[in-house]
């Protein structure tokens, strides 16, 4: 047997998916990807995120989203796809969303609980999640301003504005 | 005359009942928690109070899952302005007279939270207060000893016929003795 990279079995004696197969398959190879022994680390442009992520499911295993991340990172949304399977080895697709247009396509038909983190970000990011069925508030509360996200770099509350809670005091 | 020894006996049972209730709201305080954000350590503190080591059950301090048959509403945590209107509703739901107690360094003024943008200035902006628990958080036998100081209040209140006396300044009730 080839060696394994130190990645664990789980799956009930199928063949194991390889973290050098994984590797190979997403990793173009400019990039330094694996960072630690179970982890490969891939940027992925936004056209083909949800082709990534299928596939990654379909040929190599990753059923478990564990999360899906995102970060302000000025011009653009940096958004991790982290995936993982049987196999224990972590998939995190990086994709970048542009500030001037924060779209992004759904992953809820692949992953039913991407949903919830899409409402997620959506709330407080502002990301647009094209073909999600039901982008509404999640965690905000309902009288919150609309087309203001707190979690965006730039945010600032505007002193005299109502962001919810009571409105007549007692 | 039948009817009015009717009243006379019903304003005199009333002071009884009223009596009776007054004496088993100060014996037996019935209490409901509501987390309005906090970060559930205060919940635990709350938790070791209830449970045998503390046990407050031996003071007749009940816990209510209602706030409907609670004498005592403990908050615990920041008010976060999605909570802001469920626990003004809670409060609303208890029946007179209500006692509010805000727990912890949150509870008081937003503790860690203060000055974020999902958390309301403290308990006080919301429901009106009556005492606060210091501490991040408080130690259960300090709960203990708020709710004790709680019913301190509660007997003055009794005696003063009502909340109002600590609401309106000295001053203003002197104006309204010579007046």
């Amino acid at each position: 047997m080839e060696n394994h990279a130190g990645v664990g079995t789980g799956d009930g004696g199928n063949r194991m998916t390889t973290i050098q197969e994984v590797q190979q398959a997403f990793t173009t190879g400019s990039d330094a990807a694996c960072i630690v022994r179970n982890r490969v680390e891939a940027a992925v442009p936004p056209a083909r995120i949800r082709g990534e992520v299928a596939r990654a499911r379909k040929d190599f295993g990753f059923d478990h989203l564990i999360q899906i991340s995102v970060t302000d990172l000025g011009a653009t949304f940096q958004l991790i796809y982290h995936l993982t399977g049987p196999h224990r080895i972590v998939l995190s697709l990086a994709v970048d969303v542009p500030r001037e247009k924060p779209e992004a396509p759904s992953m809820h038909d692949i992953h039913p609980p991407a949903g919830i983190y899409e409402r997620q970000i959506h709330d407080l990011m502002g990301v647009v999640f094209t073909g999600h069925p039901n982008l509404k508030r999640i965690i905000l509360n309902e009288d919150w301003p609309q087309n203001e996200f707190p979690l965006r770099k730039d945010w600032k509350p505007e002193p005299d504005r109502y962001y919810g809670g009571v409105r007549e005091v007692l | 005359m039948i009817s009015e020894n009717r009243s006379l006996s019903i304003m005199i049972n009333r002071g009884l009942s009223q009596r009776l209730a007054s004496w088993a709201r100060v014996k037996s305080p019935w209490i409901t928690i509501f987390n309005s954000g906090a970060c559930n350590a205060c919940d635990i503190e709350v938790i070791a109070c209830l449970t045998p080591r503390f046990d407050v059950e031996r003071f007749g301090i009940l816990v209510k899952g209602t706030p409907r048959h609670a004498d005592i509403l403990v908050v615990t945590g920041p008010v976060t302005k999605k909570q802001a209107s469920r626990l003004r509703r809670i409060w609303e739901q208890m029946p007179e007279p209500k006692y509010v107690i805000a727990m912890g360094a949150c509870g008081a003024g937003g503790g860690v939270f203060r000055g974020l943008y999902h958390v309301m200035e403290s308990v006080s902006s919301v429901i009106p207060v009556d005492v606060y628990i210091g501490g991040c958080p408080p130690r259960p036998d300090e709960i203990i000893s708020g709710v004790v100081t709680c019913l301190n209040l509660l007997k003055e209140d009794l005696d003063h016929g009502g909340k109002a006396w600590r609401t309106t300044p000295a001053s203003a009730q002197a104006t309204e003795e010579t007046v």
